[in-house]
């Protein structure tokens, strides 16, 4: 039995927690706002906001494409529709929307409403530029995005001044009348409810953030047990710990990327996951979900094994831990047996000066897989010299790469020469295929450039 | 005036096909051609006929009716009989109790098919003689004797790429059946007039058992104008097992087998005079049509007839190839041939611009049309814009001063680079096929003095309903909210066009204006009994009569219901043809368009030359929409035809296999992003532009502002040449991997010749 508040109604149903949220929310619910378009998280149409409960009692919303969100993940929290919102006549968002002529075909239309209805109830900024990546995964074929953005911000201008998310944001976005005032009642409805019993169950399996799983085989889940990791609390936070920086193995992509721990040591992690994948997506997406997918070319793979990243793996025997780069044993194989997870991620804290790059050229900006990608992480000794030099690259192997026998670059000066010589030793590395992201000429050709890329932005200036 | 259904689409309340609750409604599931050319040597349909939850499999021989649904030529069966001609041809349908036992039941039928070697490459059927129609030359002047003259002839290849719809609601149809074998059809589909009969064709009914239904599509860009399948599908099961069925693709199935925007190869000769001045212009046109004709002989016709672009051109000749290639049969798109037709012109003018060492802008210039010109099929134009939207750009903008900072920018920078387009649009409004260019309107007034008007115009967030509806309250002299528009409905509007062309509200809106100016006049005449006065004197304002503009005491709906106690007549059918149209084809001469839609852009890019990616830094548009009845949708309209056209022309790529296989699903097709639109982006609509030949002096807007898209193209490419000025640029479109092989690939091909 799974229990949930749907908008305004609490739902208790029988139905497979593999069933996706889109499908339940359509064809059980007959909720028919909420719009299916693509089925893998590429458009946006059937965005919908999952309230989670807080320690605190308040209730955090995240947008997320319902069409990759397992019914299961919805259990003891709040699920909103674009129905959830339709309470008066129009909220703000709506209102704006309408006035700004941001909607034709209307088919995209709910799930805007949903992504900027989120980031008014969530961004901790409330900025325009916020308000734009909310809506980063959600695409519309009619507008051309302008009316849309002048749509954003006004809204950012009506709401500025709310307090910060989600404690002390509720009760301002009700009374903007960006949330009905139901929501109100909500933390204390989502207490009320029964948890669902555990059920250990041997042959489940675990479903992190579920994004590419859902969009890869969504009829074998919706057969299967599953167990949820993002319910676990010894899977959730990220904390300094001993000398690295330690990530649960269901912190997701948007949590990552916001942690005061994470912008301490890397801030230029904020901006670069957002190449990740949208805020629909990164909001469920997790990063060892993204390491334990395997993709030749994921981003968060990519960038951290440049850092060092070494992975803690649980499962019935009790835990180990490897390096991140023996993880991989070949194209979407990987170390991790039947049974276990990835439990924790641990990154080795940057010594002072080190430095720190990633660079992704994909088709278009955001929402897309790399052509090719690569992260260096560099640390110079006395005298400037190189000491330490990781760097990994993406799209030009069966599985992420580390580019091996870089020792011979130490003690050397960063600068141009460094940087060709290493773009060529990349290149040698390298063996990518011909597919949907480009030739493997051009992704080989791509990764030297990459490389040099890499120096030239630390080091502007200095390269020609 | 916003789009008359936002507000329901922002509180997700507007249905859309799916969202129709229906009891009982069965789904259907198409099993569909894995080759791109073959023979079917057997089909076995048993096993998934006897799967769980398969109420029914259909193929050719279950066809009560016609297995045809050939749009311009009976060359498309509904389903394969003995051959297979490209990968996603329907071969048979399963019909379920749930979507996921009908996909299910697909993967049961076992289908044996000799696979034959496909052709994939347009130049390569032509080669072969494997064209759609006739090859189709005109000639205007005297092209040969002018190049002779010419001071600098251009000569080259070129191409341009296909373009997915990627409407947002994929191609679908709700099938109803109902008493005496008729059955109502809710279609996401474009053309009534035309998919209604093809639906009876299929059935063997007569029209008037069929009923076609279009509340609102979620997105069309044409591609839901011409291919019947997705409609006569569920159709055809529904009349056969008597019971609802409804068929939707899923995104990645209408990707790879539904058309596209045709691809275009180019041969051109380009010749100039001493001054720049072009003389002679020879280009053909190799069209990627796929395995059918559908509706591509017209894509062709009209890239034909906008060869020239925005400009004069005392001789051409122009040639056009429709090729039948092993692939889905390509449709419309958004434009309809005319991006790929202007397209030629805009890249050979552009190439000769920087040999000849002039700044494109100013060769362009030099060329556009001007009034009193004829064009090459022996119109003599008047009411030329393209001038006037030219200098308004330039006044907004500055060319000159804008070509001079990206001039000084490129000579101080190595790792990016600057590029610049201006891009005029020259785009003749009207069906080219004459007959087309009719409507029908019915307009009632109820007895409360609510207003109905249906006409054969299908919205799909373009706003024609919303456009409709203020001529009809305009023309009726009451407030808006009194006008509702209804759904397009064979039954009310017979034979309708399809809404294409931008001809939606041109021809509907005119029709519905002609019933209620018919209307008005039989209520003033009444009126003018009522207050013993005469007709003339009297007028309807804000739903008040007024004698000699004064209220005369006389209420909207009094008048209504006095009128229809009088017996007076309150319904009214209207019809509307646009005069003065004809074309002979074996001429190639006439006057095929009403009338012209000019506009001018300038766009900007910035090159990353490290990394061959680029942004786009500004886009300025000026557009002609004449006396528009809704400048916040035209500029709407504008903005998203512009962008879509950028996506043309520097994003999307539709990769296919060396099979024929489409490649690139909706993880690796990727459409402009919020991110992607350039932060300056400016639509100024034209002042001062009347225009006779359009409802209330309007002018179309739907699709010319699409062809400003190519000012991305020609400005990144213009950034490309400023880093590699000994290269040409790659074709459309360009994307980062283009970009980047040109600024750091081998030195092989895409050398000047």
């Amino acid at each position: 039995m799974i229990s949930f508040i749907l908008n305004d109604r609490l739902v208790r149903t029988e139905e497979r927690p593999g069933m996706v949220l889109l499908e339940f929310i359509r064809n059980v619910s007959c909720l028919s706002g909420t719009k299916d378009a693509c089925r893998e998280g590429e458009c946006g149409a059937c965005t919908v906001l999952l309230g989670s409960p807080e320690p605190d009692g308040s209730v955090s919303y995240a947008a997320c494409a319902s069409c990759l969100l397992p019914l299961g993940e919805a259990d003891g929290r709040h699920v909103v529709t674009v129905e959830g919102l339709s309470v008066e006549p129009l909220t703000l968002v709506q209102r704006l929307i309408v006035e700004h002529g941001a909607s034709q075909c209307g088919f995209c239309t709910p799930g805007i409403v949903l992504s900027l209805t989120g980031f008014a109830l969530s961004s901790p900024s409330l900025s325009y530029e916020d308000a734009v990546t909310a809506l980063d995964g959600n695409i519309c074929r009619c507008t051309g995005y302008v009316s849309i953005r002048s749509a954003a911000g006004a809204l950012c201008e009506a709401i500025s001044g709310a307090g910060k998310p989600p404690a002390g944001r509720l009760d301002f976005m009700i009374k903007a009348g960006v949330a009905p005032e139901y929501f109100r009642g909500i933390p204390a409805r989502l207490g009320e409810l029964e948890a669902s019993p555990d059920l250990p169950d041997g042959k489940a399996v675990p479903v992190a953030g579920g994004t590419d799983l859902f969009a890869r085989e969504p009829e074998r889940l919706l057969e299967s047990g599953l167990r949820f990791l993002s319910r676990r609390r010894d899977l959730a936070g990220i904390r300094e710990d001993r000398g690295f920086l330690r990530a649960g193995g269901a912190v997701t992509i948007e949590a990552f990327r916001n942690s005061a721990a994470v912008l301490r040591h890397f801030p230029a992690l904020a901006q670069d996951l957002l190449l990740h994948s949208s805020a629909i997506l990164r909001n469920k997406a997790t990063l060892a979900g993204n390491i334990a997918n395997a993709s030749p070319v994921g981003d968060a793979a990519i960038i951290l094994l440049a850092l060092g990243a070494r992975l803690t793996i649980s499962g019935e025997a009790g835990e180990r831990e490897i390096p991140l780069e023996k993880f991989y044993l070949g194209y979407k194989r990987t170390d991790l047996a039947c049974g276990e997870l990835i439990s924790a991620i641990s990154i080795p804290l940057p010594p002072s000066g080190a430095r720190y790059h990633f660079e992704k050229v994909s088709n278009r900006v955001t929402l897309d897989i790399a052509a090719a990608n690569s992260a260096l992480f560099l640390t110079t000794g006395p005298g400037g010299t190189v000491s330490g030099l990781r760097v990994s690259a993406g799209g030009v192997a069966p599985v992420p790469m580390l580019v091996p026998g870089l020792d011979v670059f130490l003690g050397r000066s960063p600068g141009d020469a460094l940087a060709e010589d290493l773009a060529a030793a990349a290149m040698a590395a390298a063996k990518p295929i011909d597919d949907v992201r480009g030739s493997a000429e051009y992704k080989k050709l791509l990764l030297g450039r990459l490389i040099l890329a890499h120096f030239r932005a630390l080091y502007p200036g200095e390269a020609a | 005036m916003s789009n008359g259904d936002a507000l329901m689409h922002a509180r997700g309340a507007s249905r859309f096909v799916d969202d129709i609750p229906v009891p009982g409604c069965l789904h259907a599931a198409l099993f569909t051609s894995p080759v791109a050319k073959g023979r079917i040597r057997s089909l076995d349909v048993s096993k998934a006929a006897s799967a769980p939850g398969v109420a029914a499999v259909y193929v050719h021989k279950d066809v009560p009716g016609l297995n045809q649904i050939g749009h311009v030529f009976k060359d498309q069966p509904l389903f394969a009989e003995d051959a297979v001609e490209y990968i996603g041809q329907p071969i048979a349908l399963v019909v379920a109790d749930t979507v996921r036992n009908a996909r299910k039941a697909l993967k049961l039928i076992e289908a044996g098919i000799e696979e034959l070697p496909p052709v994939l490459n347009p130049r390569e059927a032509a080669a072969k003689g494997h064209l759609h129609g006739k090859k189709r030359v005109q000639g205007h002047g005297d092209p040969d004797a002018a190049f002779a003259r010419c001071a600098r002839v251009f000569e080259g290849r070129l191409a341009s790429g296909p373009q997915e719809h990627f409407y947002f609601e994929t191609q679908r149809a709700l099938a109803v059946p109902g008493e005496h074998d008729t059955i109502k059809v809710y279609a996401s589909a474009q053309s009534p007039g035309a998919f209604h009969r093809h639906l009876a064709e299929v059935l063997g009914i007569p029209m008037h058992k069929v009923e076609l239904d279009i509340r609102r599509l979620g997105g069309g860009f044409g591609g839901k104008e011409s291919t019947a399948v997705w409609i006569a599908a569920p159709a055809l099961a529904a009349f056969l097992l008597k019971k609802p069925v409804k068929l939707v693709l899923g995104r990645n199935e209408d990707i790879a087998t539904t058309g596209k925007r045709h691809a275009y190869e180019y041969d051109y000769r380009l010749g100039l005079d001493a001054d720049g001045r072009i003389l002679a212009y020879d280009i053909t046109l190799y069209q990627h049509a796929g395995a059918c004709a559908d509706i591509s002989t017209a894509v062709l016709g009209r890239s034909f007839l906008h060869v020239c672009g925005s400009y004069r051109v005392p001789n051409l000749r122009v040639t056009g190839l429709s090729c039948r290639t092993n692939i889905p049969p390509n449709n419309a798109f958004r434009g309809f041939g005319v991006p790929q037709g202007t397209f030629a012109i805009e890249a050979a003018l552009t190439r000769a611009a920087h040999e000849l060492g002039v700044e494109p802008e100013t060769l362009k210039r030099r060329n556009l049309l001007q009034e009193g010109d004829t064009l090459p099929y022996g119109v003599k134009l008047s009411g030329v814009n393209a001038t006037r939207c030219w200098e308004v750009l330039d006044s907004r903008t500055d060319i000159a001063g804008r070509r001079a900072a990206v001039a000084a920018y490129n000579k101080s920078h190595k790792d990016t680079r600057k590029g610049l387009a201006a891009v005029p649009v020259c785009f003749g409004i009207s069906f080219a096929q004459t007959a087309l260019n009719q409507a029908g309107a019915l307009v009632n007034i109820y007895v409360d003095g609510s207003v109905a008007v249906s006409t054969g115009a299908v919205e799909m967030g373009q706003g024609v309903n919303a456009k409709i509806r203020i001529v009809a309250a305009r023309t009726l002299g009451v407030p808006l909210e009194r006008v509702r528009v209804e759904t397009t409905n064979t039954s009310r509007v017979p034979n309708a066009s399809p809404t294409s062309a931008s001809t939606g509200a041109d021809l509907n809106g005119m029709a519905a204006k002609y019933a209620c100016e018919r209307l008005r006049a039989r209520l003033l005449d009444f009126a003018a009994g009522c207050l013993k006065t005469g007709a003339a004197a009297l007028d309807i304002k804000d739903g008040e009569v007024l004698s000699a503009g004064k209220p005369a005491g006389l209420g909207w709906e009094k008048l209504v219901k006095d009128a229809q106690w009088a017996r007076v007549d309150l319904s009214e059918h209207a019809f509307y043809a646009t005069p003065d149209l004809h074309y002979d084809l074996e001429k190639e001469r006439g006057r095929p368009f009403a009338y012209y839609a000019y506009g001018a852009s300038l766009t900007e890019v910035t090159l990353d030359c490290v990394r061959g990616t680029y942004v786009m830094d500004s886009v300025d548009v000026v557009q002609d929409v004449g006396e528009s009845l809704s400048p916040e949708i035209d500029r709407g309209q504008a903005e998203g035809a512009v962008v879509q056209g950028m996506g043309w022309a520097v994003m999307e790529q539709l990769r296919y296999g060396p099979d024929g296989r489409v490649l690139t699903g909706v993880n690796a097709y990727k459409v402009p992003d919020i991110r992607f639109v350039p932060r300056h982006f400016s639509v100024e609509l034209l002042k001062d532009s009347s225009n006779p030949f359009a409802v209330c002096n309007s002018k179309a807007v739907g699709e010319p502002p699409f062809v400003h898209g190519l000012g991305a193209y020609l400005a990144v490419a213009d950034a490309l040449r400023a880093a590699r000025p000994d290269r040409e640029p790659p074709p459309l479109p360009i994307t980062p991997e283009k970009a980047f092989m040109h600024l750091h690939g081998p030195e092989t091909g895409g050398k000047r010749r």
